[in-house]
């Protein structure tokens, strides 16, 4: 592998004249096998382990609580009246909103063609699995008789001569949840085909190459089958795009489609969906500046993705920070009091240091990526997209805590989190993590196969042919 | 690599069958020109292996489009229609005998499909979509396959990395070994190798096929015996598994009062030992408070002599027992007083029909139905006491193997003259051994009896008048 020379760090600017390379190093198809099959065959880095234990042990204290909650009800959570929804729809909303990065990287951008997505779609889509297995868990166990959650779903039974009530928002919720959930999952499973195969034909354990054999289908790579299946790529990923909006759309209509004020308004499926992009990508940029140092994957991961990355993080916390603005502009505008109550309540009332946290969180601190060196340095990026993923989980309680003041306000409530609560938000970032780190550790990180089709066909030293970003696909 | 049995390492035996050859290419451009070749020198069955998808393989192999997106457009319209159905089934259609749906109204949205039925809808369209594409996909693939000789081909995993291949069938027409090898040679390949499917083992074991029998007839208990005990009976209690809210800490209705002292020295609640509260005394439940005496007694209002004395006994059951009609109690009936049309010791009558009672041919019919009920049985069709009741119970008091009073004609002069008031009081509290029907009969329908008993003696005993039924 070449060393990085400066010039090809420089690498976002689009001349015509010269394009900029999506894979550094100058690597062949060889060496990106061995570079990302080698995360997976070399012994992990030292520090896996350890992180490995903690998240799994927040995984387990996760799990632990589930428990506590199945056995002792919902009781243990601090939810009351009149805050009946409060830890866990903001658990819910946030995780589902990280994960909308994902499916936004592997189909949106991929219907885009934009080809620099290939080095991060994997791991993207991967990062949307788990977060969604973390948003489900929320309304999963938060219905109170568990033992009949089917009931959610539209089952016959035998004695109950009930079905679910396709007008409620909340069941729309069931369905475009589970949908992308669903969806995601084969995405991100047929796309990992190829590159399982690749594992198939590279594992030297009897284990290995029967699991590995047994994921890859007994796939070939025959041309007969790329040709289809990169048909069924592009369907996915048209079905996806839509889907993908529509998902947190659907979970702004939860607030959106009651009477309340501070919910009942149209901006919140825009202000929900950009939003969730925009939680999204700072956790997938989180996740990969450690991956990429961690595994060596430098010239895959390249700063070009990150700094394109944290240029969408920008744009879509300029949208969040019109949002909120229009959203004061809005209530004030109305003339209605208990609107303007309800705003005036989340900037100025008893919640309004979240209100604080949250606009600075989302609105100030990404606008650092104004300056090209905030953008470009990894470590810092990895701050600044922290505060935004803390930002973006105060936006939804911020939301969520409109509920403390409501109409009558005898019932007035300042809601108090139990240890419950706590704790299964913090395990849930365990079990994301848990999940995660088991991803590096047996699946491909990066979609070997595709980032094949956008490095130049003869990359061995002598390169810059027009070839060099030839379509990702062939349609 | 144990498995792999190549051409130059292992000739193929008896047991083997040439599947093709397969020649391996080392950039893509090599590829896609062999491709052209082949298909120009007039070979049907190839295919060409890469670790990515080609770009231009299709129409230099002269692959055709796939059907897939139009049988993902299928499904996903099928879905769409499914969950239109769905929607309105479950949410709209109540009257079906099996699983019927759940019609009910919430938030003013219309049972109906609605702009609220859109986003289900969406979401079926999306996963059916989904759904028909990856296993479309597959299936169109014809995948999984995990018995593929080309895996088991030492260079073939290279298929996966950073080589190119391109294997001719050896059941296609043009395929001859020698010269297919001649010009993969000459399309650039830099290795030629030939694929052959091992024919040893492809019998299934014996074992298996006992284990698999075995397997098949072990997964049959599970349901046999739900089966068994969902059909049978059990003297044990039913395994309740969640109690749900079935077992609570509550005092129900004929339950012993709490007992707030010990064990051994109870001491209740209250007093009368009884979990349950009687209501206080006057308390009228919601709907019962039937102001109206002409309606719902049959008296003009305030006309109610003054109750008897009553003995403690009386007093005490009546706490309990609804306080019965003025004559309830049997004893020598009541005389008309000639003079005054008064019947001593009781109420003024009503003589007319109180409102909101309305006399018409709707109310006369439904008063000749409920009287053919209720009535007919000791009273007869006709009003003149000889109901089929009436007749049994009289031929066993011939023997002595009952008493009875003989049913009253309804056509008998002291009857004739009562007014209307008197007879629904009659119906609805009893009179000497006829029991009350109060609570059998709503209070319109008395009325109702009491029209259709009025105008069964305006018509005298006349069967042909049509108050008797049909001979049976």
């Amino acid at each position: 592998m070449a060393t990085v020379d400066l010039t090809s760090l420089d690498n976002t600017i689009e001349d015509g004249k010269h394009r900029a390379p999506l894979v550094l190093g100058g690597m062949d198809y060889a060496d990106v096998t061995d570079a990302v099959a080698g995360v997976w065959e070399k012994k992990q880095p030292a520090i896996w382990w350890p992180i490995f234990g903690v998240a799994l042990s927040l995984t387990l204290v996760f799990g632990a609580l589930i428990g506590h909650l199945f056995f002792k009800g919902v009781g243990v959570w601090g939810n009351n009246n009149p805050t009946y929804w409060a830890f866990d729809i903001v658990n819910f909303v946030f995780w589902v909103g990280i994960g909308h990065a994902g499916t936004l990287i592997s189909a949106i951008l991929f219907l885009f063609r934009q080809h620099w997505r290939t080095s991060i779609n994997r791991a993207a889509e991967a990062m949307t699995i788990f977060a969604v297995i973390c948003a489900a868990t929320f309304p999963g166990i938060h219905i109170g008789r568990i033992w009949v959650f089917y009931w959610l779903f539209p089952v016959p039974t035998e004695h109950l001569a009930m079905w679910p009530n396709f007008r409620s928002p909340l069941l729309w919720d069931v369905f475009a949840v589970g949908t992308y959930a669903t969806t995601s999952l084969l995405f991100w499973y047929m796309g990992m085909v190829p590159d399982l195969a690749t594992f198939r034909d590279r594992s030297k354990s009897k284990i290995g190459q029967f699991v590995y054999g047994l994921l890859s289908l007994g796939w070939t790579g025959s041309a007969r089958n790329w040709h289809r299946y990169e048909t069924a790529y592009t369907i996915l990923a048209a079905l996806a795009t839509p889907l993908v909006l529509s998902v947190h759309t659907v979970v702004s209509f939860d607030f959106a489609v009651s009477q309340l004020p501070g919910w009942h308004t149209t901006i919140f499926p825009p202000y929900f969906v950009a939003g969730a992009i925009f939680s999204g990508f700072a956790m997938v940029v989180t996740l990969l500046v450690p991956v990429r140092k961690l595994y060596g994957l430098e010239n895959l991961i390249t700063i070009r993705h990150l700094e394109n990355m944290n240029k969408i993080i920008m744009a879509t916390g300029l949208m969040v920070g019109t949002a909120y603005t229009i959203e004061l502009f809005i209530a004030a505008y109305s003339g209605v009091g208990n609107e303007q109550f309800a705003f005036y309540n989340r900037a100025f009332g008893n919640f309004g240091w979240a209100y604080f946290i949250m606009f600075t969180c989302n609105v100030f601190i990404p606008q650092l990526f104004w300056i090209k060196w905030c953008r470009t340095t990894p470590w810092f990026m990895v701050i600044v997209c922290i505060f935004v993923n803390i930002g973006m989980w105060f936006e939804r309680f911020v939301i969520l805590m409109t509920l403390c003041r409501d109409f009558l306000p005898g019932s007035w409530f300042y809601y108090r989190p139990t240890y419950v609560d706590l704790m299964m938000l913090i395990g849930s970032f365990g079990l994301f993590f848990t999940l995660f780190l088991l991803f590096c550790r047996y699946l491909p990180v990066i979609a070997m196969s595709e980032v094949k089709n956008v490095i130049p066909h003869d990359n061995h030293g002598h390169h810059g042919d027009e070839h060099a970003a030839h379509p990702a696909t062939n349609h | 690599m144990a498995h792999s049995h190549s051409k130059t390492s292992k000739p193929a035996g008896p047991k083997s069958k040439t599947i093709g050859l397969l020649a391996q290419f080392d950039n893509q451009e090599s590829l896609v020109a062999a491709c052209e070749r082949a298909r120009d020198s007039g070979y049907q069955k190839f295919d060409a292996y890469s670790p990515f998808p080609v770009h231009g393989i299709d129409p230099a192999m002269g692959i055709r489009r796939t059907k897939l997106p139009f049988f993902v457009l299928a499904i996903g319209m099928t879905g769409c229609v499914i969950a239109l159905i769905m929607q309105y089934y479950t949410n709209a259609v109540d009257w079906t005998k099996i699983f019927p749906g759940y019609a009910f109204y919430i938030s003013g949205k219309p049972l109906e499909l609605s702009p609220a039925s859109i986003p289900v809808t969406f979401e079926v369209i999306i996963l059916s979509s989904a759904f028909a594409t990856f296993f479309g996909m597959w299936i169109f693939n014809q995948l999984p396959r995990f018995a593929n000789p080309l895996h088991r081909i030492a260079r073939f995993k290279r298929a996966t990395n950073d080589r190119f291949f391109l294997m001719i069938e050896a059941d296609d027409a043009k395929y001859d070994t020698n010269r297919t090898r001649q010009q993969f040679e000459e399309w650039g390949a830099t290795a030629v190798e030939h694929v052959d499917e091992d024919l040893t083992d492809q019998e299934i074991p014996k074992f298996f096929k006992l284990a698999a029998l075995v397997g098949l007839f072990l997964l049959l208990v599970p349901p046999v015996m739900i089966f068994r005990s969902y059909g049978g009976t059990n003297r044990h209690p039913r395994l309740h598994v969640v109690p749900d809210m079935d077992w609570q800490d509550k005092y129900k209705p004929q339950q012993v009062s709490p007992n707030i002292g010990t064990e051994k020295e109870p001491v209740y609640l209250y007093a009368d030992d009884r979990a349950m509260r009687a209501p206080l005394n006057g308390t009228i439940a919601r709907g019962d408070l039937q102001e109206d005496d002409r309606f719902f007694r049959g008296y003009e209002p305030g006309t109610l002599p003054p109750p008897a004395p009553k003995t403690a006994d009386q007093s005490a059951a009546e706490t309990f027992v609804s306080v019965r009609g003025p004559n309830a109690q049997d004893g020598a009936p009541a005389g008309q007083d000639p003079a005054t049309g008064q019947y001593p010791g009781e109420p003024d009558w009503v003589d007319s029909f109180p409102a909101p009672f309305q006399v018409d041919e709707k109310t006369l019919a439904r008063g000749q139905q409920r009287f053919e009920i209720y009535c007919s049985v000791c009273h007869g069709y006709d009003g003149n006491g000889n109901g089929r009741v009436n007749q049994r119970a009289l031929a066993l008091a011939a023997t002595g193997q009952a008493q009875w009073t003989t049913a009253k004609s309804l056509h008998d002069p002291a009857v004739k003259v009562q007014p209307v008031g008197r007879i629904f009081d009659t119906i609805s509290n009893g009179r000497n051994s006829m029991g009350p029907y109060r609570s059998q009969i709503p209070v319109e329908d008395r009325w109702a009896i009491t029209l259709y008993v009025k105008a069964l003696q305006e018509t005298g005993i006349q069967p042909a008048t049509g108050a008797t039924p049909p001979q049976q």
